[in-house]
């Protein structure tokens, strides 16, 4: 039998362990990327996602973009290079799907050299008869692993959920300062045109921020009047960078201002849970009379205290002697409020005199309103240190009335000034509730009067 | 035909199943003895024939030398077996009114020497066959006398009757090509065998080779060396042989049956084994190139033997087969 050496006889079954071998190369890139890829571009719009939403700064984000990118095609290049087929495996699967023996595998490897061309040559011609058993797509279809699929859906999972869920969780997450933040922006500012001058005031606010010692009002102040800034300078900024440069500084500084918001609101609520049952009879900055105070604590507490031992002092000068305790109760009461009523002979000097104790009292007691309003009360509420052994909120052992004399309508009487307002006969309209016991013009014919509990802080002061 | 093509691989293809058939014959079963002692023959090797008593291992030896029309000549081992009566001795002879020594061939001066159960004489008689095995010649007196080609012995061993025997070393049982196991015949075979043996007609094997059958083996033999094998396939041969070592010297790890039970692995005689009995099996099935399966049809015959097996091996009973086995499902292809 002779056998045919003819070159276009000996070429398919190379060139078919050679077109195998490429396409399973190109089947290895395939799969490498659909590993890599999804997770990557799942990295990356994370990354993204916090970068518009501002909590990783210009350098953070850059470096987790290049990193993951990079990463990527390490993994990529690195996986492919493992996985590239070379001629005997590819050969080996000929081998497999055609049922040649090794044929392919053979002529693949063998070095003709080491044998005779005739046995070569035959060994090619068998193989020829093999090659036309293999369809390429057919027996080297691109299959994905179903672990891939899984891959690229679990990325695009984690891509949505990062889209929806990190608006979200954005508080609890450990965010760059806002100092920190708006340094940043003034830097940046600095270096464009027609921005230094923001960048000057974004930089002297991020040094008030950052002084303990500044009020919050001056801080919020400023935060407003440099966002005036920006907008003016954002409606008429022509650069596209910098007004998207504008828009994060704009958005930074409300976000600012939000927080310092809260944190305020914070602090009035704590002021208005704080304190005891004490009803200042002074004014506290605006709020005016019957205002319990805020938080007041021992300092507040003590301002009362001294001034009801003003009062209580001149009740005495007043009435002399103290009074027996089983003396007219109005007469007392005629004494207490007295001594707490300035004397109407000389109304423009005792105005005068519990203005200035007012103020005083005023300052100290904004002194102790603003310590009281910076500092949460401290220890048990005021009421019930003054609660004698048996005694509680289910009542008071041996408690003693008053009648006291109800007054118009305080708020607006008492509001910025130290005195209660007027009476004025004709138009008393009787509260319901009494908010103060701020001392009342005497003698008010026909005005309402209701017996009440004395408070229990009076104990022991008022006889 | 081409310039160094001894022959046509149809031609081998042809005679080695006409020599097959003509065996099988006479000898009822045994077809893949039949067959790796053919390949063997072809390879160059010898066989080491290990079974009961009674199977026809005499006769499958005696039945290949007629088909083959090659010289036999047969040795029973005894204990008292001289190395001389093998390889032959000087005589004084008498030649043209001289008196002189003359060598006398012993039975080893054969194309195919039956060594019957070479395990019963002693090492020394043991060592003069050996000798004979690897060399093709025989020293006497100092003189060497090369012997005939093609060389072929066939030794047979009884694994039952191991009493007042000398077990062959494993340097020696190294140099057998293949050890094949011979089996009892299964029922439908004995029926045969009983029928040939028992009636009146008898066959013998008759010679299938022409008058130069000598030169015809030797081609035969050159054709089978002319074999392609493949890389990756002969890299197969040397991780199987190596991965029979207990002891790795260069760092690769041992399956743990492998460092359990043997004692020693296989030399390289066993690669070469392998290969060159791969080469035959791929030609006999007409292929001019070596596959995964020649190697795993072949490796069995020519491994068994060259495992020596530790002392806890025989105490539990472990086969060399059983280890080749794991060792073939731990070794993959390339």
């Amino acid at each position: 039998m002779q056998i045919s050496t003819r070159p276009q006889d000996l070429e398919p079954p190379v060139r078919l362990v050679k077109d195998v071998a490429d396409r399973l190369r190109r089947h290895a890139l395939w799969d490498s990327l659909a590993v890599i890829f999804p997770p990557v571009l799942a990295l990356i719009y994370g990354a993204v996602t916090l970068y518009r939403a501002a909590m990783v700064n210009d350098s953070a984000f850059f470096f987790a973009v290049v990193i993951a990118a990079g990463g990527g095609l390490l993994g990529v290049v690195l996986r492919f290079r493992s996985r590239i087929p070379s001629l005997p495996s590819a050969a080996r699967l000929i081998d497999q799907k055609s049922g040649a023996k090794d044929r392919f595998l053979t002529l693949a490897t063998i070095d003709p050299a080491g044998y005779l061309p005739s046995i070569f040559a035959r060994l090619r011609l068998e193989t020829f008869d093999f090659v036309e058993r293999i369809d390429l797509p057919r027996d080297f279809p691109l299959k994905l692993k179903r672990s891939r699929w899984w891959l690229f859906l679990g990325s695009i999972l984690i891509a949505t959920l990062i889209h929806f869920l990190l608006p979200l969780a954005g508080p609890m997450i450990h965010v760059v300062p806002v100092q920190q933040r708006i340094r940043q922006l003034a830097n940046e500012m600095s270096q464009r045109t027609g921005l230094k001058g923001l960048a000057h005031q974004l930089r002297m606010l991020a040094a008030k921020l950052e002084d303990p010692n500044v009020p919050r009002e001056n801080k919020q102040a400023m935060s407003e009047d440099i966002q005036k800034e920006i907008e003016k300078q954002q409606a008429k900024e022509e650069q596209k960078d910098n007004r998207d440069l504008l828009g994060q500084a704009a958005s930074t500084l409300k976000g600012l201002e939000e927080q310092q918001s809260s944190e305020g609101q914070e602090q009035r609520t704590d002021q208005e849970k704080g304190g005891g049952g004490i009803q200042s009879n002074l004014p506290q900055d605006g709020q005016g009379e019957g205002k319990q105070s805020q938080g007041s604590g021992g300092e507040g507490k003590k301002d009362s205290n001294a001034q009801l031992s003003k009062a209580t002092h001149q009740d005495k000068t007043a009435q002399g002697e103290p009074k027996e305790p089983g003396q007219d109760q109005n007469q007392k009461h005629q004494g207490d409020t007295k001594g707490n009523q300035p004397d109407q002979s000389q109304p423009g000097k005792n105005q005068d005199d519990q203005k200035t104790g007012k103020d005083q009292g005023g300052s100290r007691e904004g002194a102790g309103k603003n310590q009281a309003s910076d500092e949460p009360p401290q220890g048990t509420p005021p009421t019930e240190r003054f609660y004698k052994a048996g005694e509680g909120k289910a009542g008071l052992k041996d408690p003693r009335y008053v009648t006291v004399q109800l007054p118009e309508d305080i708020t607006a009487e008492s509001r910025g000034e130290g005195m209660v307002a007027k009476g004025s006969k004709g138009n008393r309209v009787g509260a319901k509730v009494p908010v103060s016991n701020v001392p009342l013009p005497a003698q008010i014919p026909n005005s309402p009067t209701e017996k009440q509990q004395l408070p229990i802080e009076y104990r022991g002061i008022i006889r | 035909m081409e310039k160094g093509l001894v022959m046509e691989p149809e031609k081998f293809h042809e005679t080695f199943l006409r020599l097959e058939a003509e065996v099988q014959k006479v000898i009822v079963g045994h077809n893949d003895v039949i067959r790796k002692v053919l390949i063997a023959f072809f390879a160059g090797g010898h066989v080491l024939l290990e079974g009961v008593p009674g199977l026809g291992k005499t006769l499958l030896v005696k039945s290949l030398s007629h088909a083959l029309g090659m010289t036999f000549k047969r040795i029973q081992f005894t204990p008292d077996l001289m190395p001389s009566d093998i390889v032959g001795t000087e005589v004084l002879a008498e030649s043209s009114g001289r008196r002189e020594f003359q060598f006398k061939k012993g039975p080893i001066f054969a194309h195919v020497v039956l060594a019957d159960e070479i395990n019963r004489a002693t090492p020394k008689t043991q060592s003069a066959v050996l000798e004979a095995m690897e060399e093709k010649q025989v020293t006497v007196f100092g003189e060497s006398h090369v012997l005939e080609s093609p060389f072929m012995v066939l030794a047979t061993q009884n694994p039952i009757e191991l009493e007042g025997t000398y077990p062959l070393p494993e340097a020696q049982l190294d140099r057998f090509f293949f050890k094949l196991l011979v089996g009892p015949p299964a029922p439908a075979e004995l029926r045969e065998i009983l029928k040939r043996t028992t009636g009146t007609e008898t066959g013998n094997a008759t010679k299938v080779l022409p008058e130069d059958g000598g030169n015809l083996v030797n081609e035969m033999q050159q054709l089978l060396r002319q074999v392609m094998i493949a890389p990756p396939i002969e890299d197969y041969v040397v991780r199987l042989v190596h991965a029979t070592q207990a002891n790795d010297h260069n760092g690769a790890p041992s399956s743990p049956s492998v460092k359990q039970y043997i004692r020693f692995g296989s030399s390289p005689r066993g690669a070469q084994s392998l290969i060159l009995g791969a080469k035959g099996n791929a030609l006999v099935e007409g292929r001019v190139h070596v596959s995964y399966e020649d190697v795993e049809k072949v490796i069995f015959p020519a491994l068994r033997h060259r495992i020596i097996l530790n002392f806890q091996a025989e105490a539990e009973n472990v086969a060399a087969d059983q280890i080749v086995a794991e060792i073939v499902k731990q070794v993959t292809r390339n």
